[in-house]
């Protein structure tokens, strides 16, 4: 297999761990990293702007020829703020409309309808003030709570680093156990409730959950420093003395002394009394 | 829930000519805030190999708007009550309301749970038959109290022909006022009061009236006489329940002063 190279930017087929391959940065992060990054960016998020065309095989009515499904998802935007907001999956759509047959095609943006709201979170006990579009607050019913909502959809549906961010706060919240009710029985009432999104990951994923590619190489760069002991200089110092009389065979002969100078021999601080 | 206004976040992607797509301009564009939609390609772009990404052209970026998900009509959210709320039903009451009002006014305050199965077992079938029972016997009496409370009724009398005061008259009163309340709700003072009498112009009697045959509210009335003939009407007083009256029955005056 050819090496590529570290600073290559194409690939022409789809290689889907294409930031994990030998020879770039990701190689070095951990199984359960890549099992998010695989539900984050590989995954296909559900259809939100488009109604996909179900099953694999259709026929034409008219000709009878059988032509294969492939629904080509509509390529959507995310702008800066929208990542400090929760979008539900919706995006900016950048595109052309064609009014009429003889009209030209004219660019258009397609933007979400935000409205700012309060949103509760069960599990960390918190009224939290946030930016959502009304596809964002439709899906909060669906699911019967905001925790759930967030634990629910993969990564790939929930798209902005705040979305992320929080389902990352969730797992880690109910994994250590870590609830702030007013009484015990609260506590375990409410992790009875949530647990059950627990048995989708192990300790090890949930660790590396949430995190972008720079963040995941920034913590495996901090364990591996921590991971190293800084021991005294002097402890390698006696290995190295070790090692050298051993090599010299236990030689008995005393190493003869140098002879020095009368004026070395001089010692100015010598006392006349005695 | 407050409007948000998309424009900062369209001058990233857009620039200030709405056809050259370049680098953010300083100058804001306030664009019309678009809603939810589904859009379809006018030309569906060819199949593509295994493993290989589609070549999308621009013809294949013309979107038609199939639906906007905001011209549906909401549909209501079902929620299960966790306390008696004001206007809307009591513990263990499961109540259908609009999406909006549903979640601001019952389910963030902590006051209702969405309609779930766990939910239904824990607060609609498991509560007591004594917990259920409301403190009033419906919905809506507590608000009708209160505005029946607040209430001075213009009783409007003849100025000519002979009458005593008659539930049917504070029934037709109380219709004008916008209320429907059937005449045996209605209870007079012990008192008949005879008219017409211009000493009783403008003075002020209590009646009872009693809700579902049960709660009673205390409604403040007053007397006014009006004549057929335009001539002989008495002058016109704007805003007279703002000011205040002579009680009718002054031997009732401590009562009266009181609740006053």
């Amino acid at each position: 297999m050819s090496k590529i190279p570290f600073n290559a930017t194409y690939i022409k087929r789809f290689v889907p761990d294409a930031p994990f391959i030998r020879g770039r940065p990701g190689e070095v992060l951990p199984e359960a990293y890549k099992k998010f990054w695989r539900e984050w960016k590989i995954q296909k998020p559900k259809p939100v702007h488009y109604i996909a065309e179900p099953g694999r095989w259709k026929r034409n009515p008219e000709t009878g020829e059988v032509s294969k499904v492939q629904n080509v998802p509509i390529p959507l935007k995310f702008p800066k703020d929208s990542h400090q907001q929760l979008w539900g999956g919706e995006g900016v759509i950048q595109g052309y409309q064609k009014k009429g047959k003889y009209n030209h095609r004219v660019p258009h943006f397609w933007v979400p309808n935000l409205k700012s709201t309060i949103v509760y979170s069960e599990i960390l006990n918190k009224y939290m003030t946030v930016v959502v579009a009304d596809n964002t607050m439709k899906l909060i019913h669906e699911n019967f709570g905001f925790d759930h909502y967030i634990l629910k959809t993969p990564a790939c549906d929930l798209q902005s680093d705040l979305a992320l961010k929080l389902k990352r706060k969730l797992l880690t919240a109910l994994n250590n156990k870590d609830l702030n009710h007013e009484s015990q029985e609260k506590n375990e009432m409410v992790y009875e409730k949530y647990k059950q999104y627990l048995s989708k990951y192990t300790a090890e994923e949930i660790e590396w959950y949430g995190l972008t590619m720079e963040e995941a190489l920034t913590k495996y760069n901090q364990e591996k420093e921590d991971r190293k002991t800084i021991e005294p200089l002097k402890l390698q110092y006696r290995l190295d003395l070790i090692q050298e009389l051993l090599e010299r065979g236990g030689e008995t002969e005393p190493v003869p002394e140098e002879k020095k100078s009368w004026l070395l021999r001089i010692n100015p601080f010598h006392s006349k009394k005695s | 829930m407050t409007g948000y206004c998309a424009s900062r976040l369209v001058t990233g992607v857009l620039g200030w000519n709405g056809h050259c797509l370049r680098a953010p301009s300083t100058v804001p564009l306030i664009l019309q805030i678009r809603n939810t939609f589904i859009l379809q390609r006018r030309t569906p772009p060819g199949l593509t190999k295994k493993n290989k990404r589609p070549k999308l052209r621009s013809r294949h970026y013309v979107y038609d708007l199939v639906e906007d998900t905001n011209l549906r009509k909401q549909e209501n959210l079902n929620v299960i009550l966790t306390s008696y709320v004001q206007g809307f039903g009591v513990k263990g009451d499961r109540v259908s309301v609009k999406p909006k009002l549903a979640y601001e006014k019952l389910l963030l305050p902590g006051l209702a749970v969405y309609a779930t199965r766990e939910n239904v077992k824990m607060y609609e079938e498991s509560v007591d038959k004594e917990e259920k029972t409301p403190a009033f016997s419906s919905a809506s009496v507590e608000r009708t109290v209160g505005i029946l409370s607040r209430q001075i009724l213009a009783v409007v009398m003849n100025l000519e022909t002979e009458w005593t005061l008659q539930p049917w008259h504070l029934r037709i009163s109380f219709r004008k006022a916008g209320f429907i309340v059937p005449e045996y709700a209605i209870e007079l003072p012990e008192e008949p009061i005879k008219g017409p009498n211009l000493d009783l112009e403008g003075k002020e009697f209590k009646i009872t009236v009693t809700i579902n045959k049960s709660e009673t509210v205390p409604v403040r009335c007053r007397i006014h006489h009006w004549s057929t003939n335009p001539g002989d009407r008495l002058p016109y007083v704007q805003d007279h329940w703002q000011q205040t009256a002579e009680p009718l029955f002054p031997d009732n005056q401590k009562s009266f002063q009181s609740d006053q």
